[in-house]
């Protein structure tokens, strides 16, 4: 599925905001800070240009906020008025699940004697811990995905591999282009 | 070595490692279970220990053959402790099972190749040689439970498998236990426990037990040492109980049992390198032999116990579930676990996904922080062509020469219009948006609309962009009317 132009078009907007930013301090960074800054810019640029309606570009715009490099400069300069309201809300819905998450895995592990384990407890013990496992990972991946159920937690992947494409067509158009013209 | 009668021990095609790697359920699973009609007896072929040690350990077990065990007993190669080695090397060899492969691969391949073939002896007594494993003091490192080992006996033979004991206090526990174990059953035949546990086990705690070292077994202290050499050759072993432990024949049996498929896992552990790391590849070899445990009646809870151990081990998914799948020969179990991992299945794909396309990102940025230096990204020098369809078209083509005349001069105000308005006719690029286009922007372009404020040529835009509230770039792509 094509990513919506409308999505690509807010995205290129919201990083080329960006990118002035890092232009600006280009010459003094090295190529792997440039590297991470321009990322950074993509991410939250492509956050913010979900507008705080999804979980994951709150969350990322809340750790991005926090972090001393260019987090913040980026967040300030993409999100212009709407970064206050928006970190507000990304980071008082990240106390509450952290809450959440700290009472949950208190006190988890119970043990269970199988005496007589039939056929179809193991195979869906089984793959209940699979299923687990994965979706533990999927949480590693999806910003902000530690903090969401598991149900929110697909809608909040689907949303990210969304945008992501998106960012992604955007980035390799730019890239392209620049590239060209240095061939040039 | 005594010669004995050698089991024939299937060896099957070796193993294709990339078809063990890959997460192809059904084949793995539908190569497992062509192994159990083999039924190899020797496990040998996952051992690497040095030769007698290992073929010790083994026919140890092979030769305890009681007549009243029907189930399998935990023959689990358990991992010798190299400090230690073992304290039986006088007993046994010469009862050295009939059948018993004394081949030992030395390297991992044949683990792997253990896959193939249903190679685990389930012997039923496993008895006596937990005298000889009990008296090697291995560095336990395990995570059982040991408090829960010490289930009742239930009447079908188990695997024991060490289970999870919660998180990081493995060690400690097996400290108990091994003073636990230490006795070894005076009666020959005896079920062995399981030491299954379910436990709920999440992925993060199961790294954790994976890099926390060696897996199982306890080694209980050197108790029945010289009980042991009785031991070999009669059918009943002269268990010495511990001082405070049960002397009831049934614990001790038990407790015998539970040792020997202690140190078999413990063994087995050493055996498999880097078993700590999860290599899907060996572990499958090892479940492979761990299958054949779980013949009879017992065959589930076995099987259980195998997954648990899996599990707890970190042990891939994958592994358990070829394990688990293995060790029930039932094939309504096969197709009910096939079933139930299609969530898996989906959830690895995306997965995949997501990881492929943030790498794609990184890339991506990578390759623009390459070019980034020689490129002013200044808004106004920067063209940025970009629609639906034209990405995928001429976008390349028709980006370079549109922002070509922004690189050469910024100045050249008239080339941008003429380039403008040559591309006019054809596309619509985006404008990224240099002031300048502002003049000929708006009366070409009813589409293009571009407010930029305080925007020359060169500034830079950060102290400007917040002048006065106008500095607002907005940028109206247009779309492609392709």
């Amino acid at each position: 599925m094509r990513a919506p132009s409308s999505l690509k078009q807010e995205f290129l907007r919201k990083w080329i905001l960006g990118l002035q930013i890092c232009s600006s301090s280009a010459k003094s960074m090295s190529i792997s800070e440039r590297k991470k800054a321009i990322k950074l810019s993509a991410d939250i640029a492509m956050a913010s240009a979900r507008n705080g309606r999804t979980s994951w570009s709150r969350a990322l715009i809340a750790s991005a906020s926090k972090d001393d490099n260019h987090g913040k400069l980026f967040v300030q300069q993409i999100l212009g008025s709407d970064c206050e309201r928006l970190t507000k809300i990304s980071t008082s819905i990240k106390r509450l699940r952290c809450k959440k998450i700290l009472k949950k895995s208190s006190g988890t592990i119970i043990r269970r004697r199988m005496k007589r384990i039939p056929d179809k407890a193991v195979a869906s013990s089984i793959a209940k811990q699979m299923v687990n496992k994965r979706t533990q990972i999927l949480k590693s991946l999806v910003p902000g995905g530690v903090f969401m159920d598991e149900v929110s937690l697909i809608e909040e992947t689907l949303d990210y591999i969304l945008s992501l494409r998106a960012q992604i067509d955007v980035m390799r158009s730019l890239a392209d282009a620049t590239e060209m013209m240095m061939n040039c | 070595m005594e010669p004995t009668e050698h089991r024939s021990s299937a060896i099957g095609p070796s193993l294709d490692q990339n078809a063990l790697d890959s997460l192809q359920f059904n084949e793995e699973i539908q190569h497992l279970m062509t192994l159990p009609p083999e039924n190899a007896n020797s496990f040998t072929a996952l051992l690497e220990l040095p030769a007698p040690q290992a073929v010790e350990l083994l026919h140890h077990h092979h030769h305890r053959r009681s007549p009243e065990s029907n189930g399998s007993t935990a023959k689990l190669v358990t991992a010798k402790a190299d400090g230690h080695g073992l304290h039986h090397p006088h007993a046994t060899p010469h009862h050295f099972n009939p059948g018993a492969n004394l081949t030992f691969p030395s390297d991992i391949s044949l683990i792997e190749r253990a896959v193939r073939f249903s190679v685990f002896a389930g012997i039923n007594n496993s008895d006596n040689n937990h005298n000889d494993n009990n008296n090697n003091n291995h560095k336990v490192s395990s995570k059982i439970d040991k408090n829960n080992n010490n289930n009742n006996c239930s009447p079908e033979t188990t695997g024991s498998v060490p289970s999870n004991s919660s998180g990081n206090l493995g060690k400690v526990k097996n400290e108990p236990a091994e003073s636990d174990s230490d006795n070894n059953n005076p009666n020959s035949p005896q079920p062995l426990d399981i030491k299954t546990e379910n436990q709920n086990q999440k992925s993060a705690k199961r790294k954790e037990r994976e890099k926390k070292g060696k897996a199982a077994t306890k080694k209980s202290k050197s108790g029945a040492n010289d009980s042991s050499e009785d031991a070999e050759k009669l059918p009943y072993v002269h268990v010495r109980a511990r001082r405070g432990q049960a002397t009831d024949s049934h614990s001790l049996a038990e407790r015998a049992r539970r040792e020997k498929i202690n140190a078999r896992m413990k063994l087995l552990q050493e055996l498999v390198p880097g078993c700590n790391k999860t290599r899907q590849s060996s572990y499958v070899g090892v479940l492979a032999g761990l299958k054949c445990l779980g013949d009879n009646c017992s065959g589930f809870i076995v099987q259980s116990s195998v997954t648990e151990f899996g599990i707890h081990r970190g042990w891939d998914d994958e592994s358990v579930l070829c394990a688990a799948a293995d060790t029930s020969m039932a094939s309504n179990m096969k197709s009910y676990v096939l079933q139930i991992s299609g969530t898996a299945l989906v959830l690895d794909e995306i997965i995949n996904h997501v990881q492929s396309l943030q790498r794609q990102v990184e890339f991506l940025s990578m390759r623009l922080a390459a070019v980034n230096p020689r490129i002013d990204f200044n808004l106004d020098s920067l063209f940025v062509a970009e629609s639906g369809s034209l990405i995928d078209s001429s976008f390349p083509g028709m980006v370079m020469p549109v922002m070509w005349p922004e690189l050469q001069a910024h100045g050249n105000r008239q080339q941008y219009q003429q380039q403008w308005h040559h591309f006019d006719g054809h596309h619509q690029p985006l404008l990224g948006g240099a002031e300048e286009s502002h003049n000929f922007v708006t009366p070409e372009n009813s589409l293009l609309s571009y407010d930029s404020s305080a925007n020359s040529g060169r500034e830079e835009l950060i102290p400007h962009q917040k002048e006065g509230g106008k500095n607002k770039k907005k940028l109206i792509i247009l779309s492609d009317s392709r």
